[in-house]
């Protein structure tokens, strides 16, 4: 801690600057490394960013104010009550929005009664503009987060994820750009809900389903409601084909080519339990748990051996403790562990 | 750290950030210090949530601010004179206005008025890239002036809506709307 006042000032202004960065089309993977360790170095950091962060994302509700207004034109100050088809307002629909008003300086009166008739035209606005959000999320490899989004809808990354949001009054659009993630989508049957992985999309409303997307191939996981999967639309918007996946269902799109397994809820909630910290094999081979468990955590495992891969495990893992999983084969398999610096090799013994 | 507890963060302590400042604005006889005195609460709430979440986040904040104004008294060589030394006595609760309260509706007219508050070209960047979806680049084009320049005045607008929008204080004590130049990329004017 420190009685230096221009302390918190200066972290600030880091702060701004790196969230400001970060939205520049230069951003890269190393900048966000470097971002990251900027704010694990300190919690006023943390803080500080996350504030920000927070008020950069309120700031996308400004979309509705936008309504109405020639693109590329700023309106200007306080004259947001003479916006087309707003200016009927009664004034029985405002409610004062700012309840300390009277107590405000009196340079600041002039900016309460703009925000008071702002108050009162957005009756209008904003149930056409309902929770509007542009951002992105990413998550570190062993990192695990859940966003709220602004209508309401959560989605869960999983390790070394990535996805951009794009919720409009139109429709809400998700990119996953790498990674896996699970969304529990608010039902808002105005707005269709759309996960985008590549040429493929997927089209939910009032639904729980994972969407994963590996180097060539698309996983979709779906746990309640419905999913339609489809290519995304051509422009001339000529119907596509496409395919109904209801509860239980476990579509994996390859090339051209999808493939649906109709199941148990159950067995489809199983292939998310790394939702809950844990990466659950059933009847697996070594190759593709070893896979599993590279995705998530920080201590690359490596086959040594075609016959050590082909080997059929089971069990429920922490994700987080790759160690502990090597322990077991090491003691309850005929596996040798041959730890080198960089790697963990598994070896037929 | 956990995105869980970012979140939980910003719904349920920075939403009293405007109550809060008032609170150290009454308590404290430096007002230069509250931005510090702010940010120090925010760091402790913040590890101790880490640790187990308060049930009464808001009790908590308030109570955590007043530990700290007496910790720092404390440790002050000199006392001023007009400190009170008692801030139990103060009534933390005051008036409610905190975000936490106020509909969809009135927290967006808090943001507009925040956005109103922003000097023209930052404001101009702020409306082109946040309402209009342009990436900074065609932000740049469009206000002609450099990514750089662009990046500057998202910069300077991100930090008076979070002050505006959370605080419902200006950044700068004039609060008065003031031009970036350009000229020569950007040139700092701001008076904080």
């Amino acid at each position: 801690m420190t009685m230096d006042s221009h302390d918190s000032r200066r972290i600030e202004h880091e702060a701004a600057a790196w969230l400001a960065r970060r939205d520049s089309s230069a951003w890269t993977e190393r900048d966000e490394a470097e971002l990251g360790a900027w704010i694990e170095a300190s919690t006023a950091r943390r803080v500080a960013f996350l504030r920000l962060e927070a008020a950069w994302a309120a700031c996308g509700r400004l979309k509705a104010l936008g309504a109405g207004v020639r693109s590329g034109a700023v309106p200007p100050r306080k004259q947001w009550s003479s916006l087309p088809s707003v200016r009927d307002t009664t004034p029985a629909d405002c409610t004062p929005p700012l309840a300390g008003a009277r107590r405000l300086r009196a340079a600041w009166a002039g900016a309460a009664l703009a925000a008071l008739i702002v108050g009162g035209t957005l009756g209008w606005g904003w149930q056409v503009y309902v929770a509007s959000e542009e951002a992105s999320y990413t998550t570190r490899a062993g990192e695990m987060r859940t966003i709220t989004l602004a209508d309401g809808s959560r989605a869960t990354l999983s390790s070394d994820s990535a996805i951009d949001v794009r919720l409009s009054h139109r429709d809400r659009r998700i990119e996953l750009r790498r990674g896996e993630a699970f969304f529990s989508v608010a039902h808002d049957a105005t707005r269709p809900f759309f996960v985008a992985v590549g040429g493929r999309r997927a089209v939910a409303v009032g639904t729980r389903f994972a969407v994963r997307r590996d180097p060539d191939e698309m996983r979709i996981v779906v746990t309640e409601g419905s999913v339609r999967l489809e290519a995304q639309p051509p422009r001339d918007g000529s119907p596509v084909p496409s395919a109904l996946l209801t509860a239980g269902s476990i579509a994996t799109a390859h090339g051209s080519s999808v493939l649906v397994r109709a199941g148990s809820v159950a067995d489809a909630e199983r292939i998310l339990s790394w939702r809950s910290g844990y990466l659950t094999f059933h009847d697996t081979s070594l190759e593709t748990a070893v896979a599993e468990f590279n995705r998530y955590g920080s201590q690359r495992l490596v086959i040594g051996d075609t016959a050590t891969g082909l080997l059929r495990i089971g069990g429920n893992f922490r994700w987080s403790n790759s160690e502990a999983f090597v322990r077991l084969l090491e003691s309850g398999f005929n596996i040798r562990v041959e730890r080198l610096p960089d790697r963990i090799v598994l070896h037929s013994r | 750290m956990s995105a869980a507890l970012d979140s939980w963060f910003a719904r349920e302590i920075l939403v009293h950030e405007q109550s809060l400042e008032r609170y150290l604005r009454r308590c404290w006889p430096h007002r230069d210090d509250v931005h510090d005195l702010r940010q120090d609460i925010y760091v402790r709430v913040y590890e101790a949530a880490g640790k187990a979440l308060p049930t009464a986040p808001k009790s908590f904040l308030f109570t955590t601010a007043r530990n700290l104004m007496t910790d720092r008294l404390r440790r002050a060589k000199v006392v001023p004179i007009f400190t009170v030394g008692d801030f139990d006595g103060l009534n933390v609760l005051v008036e409610d206005d905190s975000l936490e309260h106020v509909s969809g509706r009135q927290a967006l007219a808090r943001l507009a008025a925040a956005f109103d508050r922003l000097p023209d070209r930052c404001r101009e960047a702020v409306w082109l890239r946040r309402v209009e979806d342009l990436p900074q680049k065609a932000v740049a084009q469009r206000m002609g002036v450099s990514e750089k320049t662009v990046e500057k005045h998202l910069a300077k607008g991100v930090r008076q809506m979070a002050a505006w929008y959370y605080g419902g204080q200006p950044v700068a004590p004039t609060g008065i709307a003031r031009e970036i130049s350009d000229d020569d990329g950007f040139t700092r004017q701001q008076a904080d």
